[in-house]
């Protein structure tokens, strides 16, 4: 199989799981008993025949099947559904947050690739030192945290107490900034603390990723040709192993997407972060419920296409995968 | 012939040592008990049990008991009281109560049904493999924590066992995979060639032949599930999609946030609860998989 062929085929695997994923989220939102709207309602007492006119407006009137198929089909053309709080359509307000959640990501996936790649690998070199087990613990502990209490510490330590960082938002309020420059420098303070808790747990993960994949290639018989070849130590870790050890590991910068929003989520609405994390807790908890089908759908394709990205990569820079 | 008959008889196969099931656990213990971390580990798991099982019995307060709000660590109250004057040394206590059984349910809920989907699609294959193996990949990608929070955001009362049931049947994509990959492999091999040539069903290679060679495999990997479930129900709680009204680390958490500058003990201790369990059950979890000698297909 060449490689176009095996990137047609993913691209045409994508329409059966575009509507799996849709009957996924739909069935999930689906599950629990009891009456959409008296939940978003709540509590307040609303008169029978206006609760009636928002179960018609928002088609729930109609059986469950063809709920779906109005909602796939709305969704393959791009509407995204409206919101039921504010009637602004979904996919604006998921455009003015998505560029947070972005920076957050971008911001986290580097330095914590970075630094698993570099610790990783002087693990897998000087396997069985002290740097090895020091580094080994340091992940185990950093994966045995639970990352929302770790927010929590930090915001208490370096907010709270010290009053270093801020503990939450995107910018000081109610200051004219002297310079674009300041403002940005202002803007930086609030990203320290989301960024460093989220690579925390994520360079755990990479870095027995890259630990285990440099461990396994160090072994191999090519490297030991290397070695004998008389090269240095140096040309033999940096050129011929890590670049193949670090094969594996573009796959799962590609998945963290989805990791990381996980993450995010979380540490998003702890650091009040105005990204798609917050947004999805803010809007499951006041049950809005077209607005959070139409964002999880969002933000499904958006794992979907980065692991189609990952894959794709990974096949461009490791030939053998494509004859799987 | 005479000589010949000699000869088969000294040819007859020696007894294989077939260990007792309890000397096998004591031998996977001799293993595990070379690495220091998984004793520590699995002390910690058991110590958490124990906790959790006799949690009436060493609290020393009950947990809806009432005293000063908001005191720090004192004699009294070792790990200070929470801003309702409750105990906090009980109330962490009695949380590991919620978070072992948390873990547990939900674990419990994955191993079958990972069991039942890599089953079904290792051992017949084709198109229901395919098909069952699709949804798998597809459930795997998506955001653990945004299927939770779908999932449980629409139930009206969100009960600490409607919160494990869900988490179990939204985790076991990954175990299902190992089980079918594990199956794929199996069903190759000779033994179950054997067996099938001498008439066994399906269901008896599955549950004779093949199911006791990968219960190591599952017990590994249920092992290190445990901790993210309690992190997930801590997560889900914290995030306000739990069950309020629980003992749960994470509903201490939630509410310990609010006095975050005052009281360092109220968020301090649940997390190191938190840290502590979950630090234990994956070194249990690493000892166990190198005891067992498990090595992770599936991938």
């Amino acid at each position: 199989m060449t490689l176009r062929t095996y990137v047609i085929r993913r691209l045409i695997l994508i329409i059966p799981t575009f509507f799996l994923i849709s009957i996924i989220i739909f069935v999930l939102i689906h599950l629990a008993p009891g009456d959409p709207v008296t939940l978003m309602i709540g509590p307040r007492p609303v008169p029978w025949d206006v609760r009636e006119q928002i179960r018609k407006e928002l088609g729930l009137d109609q059986p469950i099947h063809v709920q779906y198929l109005i909602w796939v089909g709305r969704l393959l053309q791009g509407n995204l559904g409206y919101s039921y709080l504010s009637n602004r359509p979904v996919i604006d307000m998921i455009g003015e947050k998505i560029s947070r959640t972005l920076e957050l990501m971008l911001a986290a996936n580097l330095l914590s690739v970075t630094i698993a790649i570099i610790l990783g690998v002087i693990a897998a070199v000087k396997h069985y030192s002290i740097s090895d087990a020091l580094s080994s613990l340091g992940a185990l502990i950093g994966y045995s945290t639970p990352n929302f209490w770790t927010a929590l510490m930090a915001i208490m330590v370096f907010s709270a107490w010290l009053g270093w960082l801020p503990p939450g938002g995107v910018q000081t309020l109610g200051i004219t900034f002297a310079s674009p420059f300041h403002a940005l420098f202002d803007h930086l303070t609030y990203l320290v603390l989301p960024t460093l808790i989220l690579v925390l747990g994520w360079t755990a993960y990479l870095f027995r990723m890259v630990r285990a994949s440099m461990l396994e290639v160090l072994g191999q018989d090519y490297i030991t040709t290397a070695r004998a070849k008389g090269l240095k130590e140096r040309v033999v870790i940096y050129k011929h192993a890590l670049r193949n050890a670090l094969l594996p590991v573009v796959t799962y910068v590609g998945y963290s997407i989805g990791f990381l929003f996980s993450g995010a989520a979380v540490i998003e609405s702890i650091f009040a972060w105005p990204g798609l994390g917050e947004f999805m807790v803010e809007v499951a908890q006041s049950r809005d419920y077209p607005t959070l089908m139409g964002l999880s759908m969002m933000i499904a394709i958006m794992v979907l296409l980065a692991n189609l990205c990952a894959d794709i990569a990974y096949a461009i820079v490791d030939p053998r995968i494509r004859y799987d | 012939m005479t000589s010949r008959l000699s000869a088969e008889s000294e040819e007859k196969p020696e007894e294989v040592y077939k260990p007792s099931r309890a000397t096998r656990v004591f031998m996977v213990w001799r293993k595990l008990k070379k690495s220091k971390l998984a004793v520590v580990g699995f002390g910690t798991v058991l110590l958490v049990s124990v906790v959790a099982l006799l949690a009436p019995i060493i609290a020393p307060y009950d947990p809806e008991w009432r005293g000063y709000t908001s005191r720090p660590p004192s004699m009294e109250h070792w790990l200070g009281t929470d801003a309702m004057g409750r105990d906090m040394f009980s109330l962490v206590i009695y949380g590991a109560r919620i978070s072992l059984y948390v873990g547990l349910g939900a674990v419990l809920i994955e191993v079958l049904i990972a069991l039942g989907i890599g089953m079904i699609a290792g051992y017949f294959g084709g198109k229901i493999d395919e098909v069952l193996m699709r949804i798998t990949d597809v459930v795997l990608t998506l955001p653990t924590l945004m299927l939770l929070i779908l999932a449980v955001s629409m139930f009206e009362v969100r009960g600490i066992h409607i919160i494990t049931m869900v988490m179990g049947l939204l985790g076991w994509p990954f175990m299902a995979r190992v089980v079918r990959s594990e199956f794929l492999s199996l069903r190759e091999s000779t033994y179950v060639e054997a067996a099938r040539s001498m008439g066994a069903t399906s269901w008896r290679i599955i549950v004779r032949h093949i199911l006791p060679n990968i219960l190591s495999t599952i017990i590994v990997l249920a092992t290190m599930d445990i901790p993210w479930y309690i992190f997930y129900e801590a997560t889900l709680t914290f995030l306000g999609f739990g069950d309020p009204f629980s003992f749960s680390w994470g509903v201490l958490l939630k509410k310990g946030y609010l006095y975050l500058q005052t009281a360092w003990w109220m968020i301090t201790f649940p997390g190191l609860a938190l840290f502590f369990t979950s630090l234990g059950f994956n070194l249990f979890g690493d000892g166990l998989r190198d005891a067992l000698d498990v090595t992770e297909r599936g991938r």
